[in-house]
């Protein structure tokens, strides 16, 4: 019925020891799994071939990377965004991509043949690879290729992203696609990364209004989140009627994550985890893809997706964690490190300024439902 | 930016012993808001959607039927400007006369025409993300090499820069806004701030953990 996918080869995406994006989060959160008695045992994927990966990407792209990660050396690298701060080049990339798609593509797999229900890959999430682009830590779209799988096997696909950034690889590559629904939640592109994800990005052509962002002010909290994602997201689940939902569950708009500035705490990720479990019930047949994402706190990512774990495993959640988890990873977790998987409550002072912040998220949400309107008639 | 990126050419023309009728039809059937009035290879004038409409409207003094030519109903003499003019003479020259467009002239050929949502296209493209990129904004001090040493810093972190936007604020300082190609903003931000920079945003985080 639920299916964890991982292997120890997705260690292998690893940009160097200065780079955030780094394979200790993943390590992290399994150890604190084991720890914790979750009978892990992950499904070990294939990794995507190349074809697999021509599903969405560029050849001409695809050629590159393949070339960097044989460490020849290519003038064009940049302009397909490869050998920037954010994606370094390093030797086995494409290989090292190649097993993270696999992951998310397996799981669709399980899903389409009815093998499973509930499918959780534990690592990827890379919503910001381009058709011919690397950017944002992200190299190969594993969430595009799963869900071009799930598509071509004639399913109508709900896409939902929590991470703190836009999912613009994601949106982009379906674009103009009547077949999926994508649901964006993050911090506003006019002050964050990527830049996009703005309520006027709606889809194109006869996929106008299958194209949902929900963009958040600066410092925007728990509440107003929340409201946001119950206003919205049932009710586009509810028009669409998916036969699966792929979920992007980035835990980077943590308040503590160091990459933005969204204020969520680790019971707004319950919540939204939870509820992520309930739309999938109610709205498209139980099946759930998700996989991890963003997140580069090490004493918040692990805690986060340790909530979807057990969430969708449907064990309780402890309330604290193991002494001999923190003490094996004190050298990440700091001089303080945790020591109860949630945070406290309240976790920070309020903030100044909340009301106007409500106040502009309210009417975010007003004008991206009176957008919709047109089309969802 | 140059008149000729932004113009649009080619353009449709009407004679001046056109009907109003026949301008009409062009306004509703092509979307067109704006028509030079051509004669004998001059341009002689412009009819708009809001000359047409008030020439033929009942509060018109002298109203015109539908079939009084063109050249009873267009604004003249027209207000031209050349292809090699910059973008942002065209926005005066247009917020001046409170017109909403320019025919473009290269010497006594019309070669073009340019609108006020040709404008608009140029400032979302001066403005706008054309690529995955952050948001950073800092205040200079108004003095040679202020720019220089932030691209410098920049520069040095291979970080690329896709746009940049300045604009005069208060107290001789210049508010600088980039778009740079990085997703870690806000490490390199702390590392600005601590270079001395004034980074008006990313902002540093009101809680600590």
């Amino acid at each position: 019925m639920v299916a964890l996918i991982h292997r120890a080869e997705y260690a292998q995406y690893d940009f160097g020891p200065e780079h955030p994006f780094t394979p200790a989060r993943l390590a992290m959160l399994l150890d604190l799994l084991g720890e914790l008695g979750a009978d892990l045992d992950p499904v070990q994927a294939p990794a995507a071939t190349r074809e697999e990966i021509l599903t969405v990407h560029d050849p001409a792209y695809v050629e590159v990377v393949e070339a960097l990660s044989r460490g020849e050396s290519r003038p064009e690298a940049e302009a397909f965004g490869l050998g920037t701060p954010d994606n370094p080049i390093f030797p086995g990339m494409d290989l090292a991509a190649r097993w993270l798609v696999g992951g998310a593509l397996h799981g669709a797999r399980l899903l389409m043949s009815g093998a499973e229900q509930r499918v959780l890959q534990l690592g990827g999430g890379l919503h910001h690879a381009q058709r011919a682009r690397a950017a944002g830590f992200c190299l190969y779209n594993d969430l595009a290729v799963a869900i071009q799988a799930l598509v071509a096997h004639g399913w109508r696909v709900a896409y939902l992203d929590i991470d703190l950034h836009h999912g613009d690889g994601v949106q982009s590559l379906f674009y103009d696609s009547d077949r999926v629904l994508t649901i964006s939640l993050h911090e506003s592109g006019h002050y964050l990364f990527p830049g996009t994800g703005h309520i006027q990005e709606l889809g194109g052509g006869y996929a106008r209004g299958l194209s949902l962002n929900l963009p958040f002010e600066p410092f925007t909290g728990t509440e107003d989140y929340l409201e946001a994602f119950d206003t919205v997201v049932p009710q586009a689940l509810a028009m669409f009627s998916p036969h699966v939902l792929v979920v992007q569950a980035g835990a980077d708009a943590h308040f503590a994550d160091p990459m933005g500035d969204l204020a969520l705490t680790t019971q707004a990720f319950e919540a939204l985890h939870r509820r992520i479990l309930d739309l999938a019930h109610r709205h498209a047949q139980g099946r759930l893809l998700a996989t991890l994402g963003g997140g580069y706190d090490a004493q918040v990512v692990s805690r986060v997706w340790t909530i979807l774990a057990l969430t969708l495993l449907d064990r309780p959640l402890p309330e604290a964690l193991p002494p001999a988890w923190i003490e094996r990873w004190r050298p990440l977790l700091g001089e303080t490190p945790p020591t109860r998987l949630h945070d406290p409550v309240p976790a920070f002072p309020p903030l100044p300024g909340s009301e106007l912040r409500s106040h502009h998220n309210r009417d975010m949400v007003s004008r991206l439902l009176d957008a919709l309107a047109r089309y969802w008639l | 930016m140059l008149v000729q990126e932004m113009m649009r050419s080619p353009v449709v023309t009407l004679p001046p012993d056109a009907s109003l009728q026949e301008a009409c039809a062009l306004f509703t059937g092509r979307g067109f808001r704006h028509l030079p009035v051509m004669e004998g290879g001059r341009l002689v004038g412009v009819l708009t959607d809001r000359d047409l409409r008030w020439a033929t409207s009942a509060l018109c003094p002298e109203p015109r039927k539908l079939e009084d030519p063109v050249r009873s109903a267009m604004s003249q003499p027209p207000i031209t400007i050349d292809p090699l003019d910059p973008v942002e003479d065209a926005a005066r020259i247009m917020r001046e006369h409170k017109i909403g467009c320019l025919p473009v002239m290269d010497g006594p050929e019309l070669v073009g025409i340019l609108t006020g949502m040709d404008i608009l296209d140029t400032l979302i493209k001066l403005t706008g993300v054309s690529l995955p990129s952050s948001r950073l904004e800092v205040a200079l001090d108004d003095r040679p090499g202020e720019l220089a040493r932030l691209t410098a810093f920049l520069a040095e972190r291979h970080v690329n820069i896709h746009s940049i936007l300045t604009y005069p604020d208060a107290d001789r300082l210049v508010r600088t806004v980039l778009r740079v190609g990085s997703s870690q903003i806000r490490p390199l931000a702390e590392d600005l701030r601590q270079a001395g920079f004034r980074i008006l945003w990313p902002r540093p985080k009101p809680w600590s953990r």
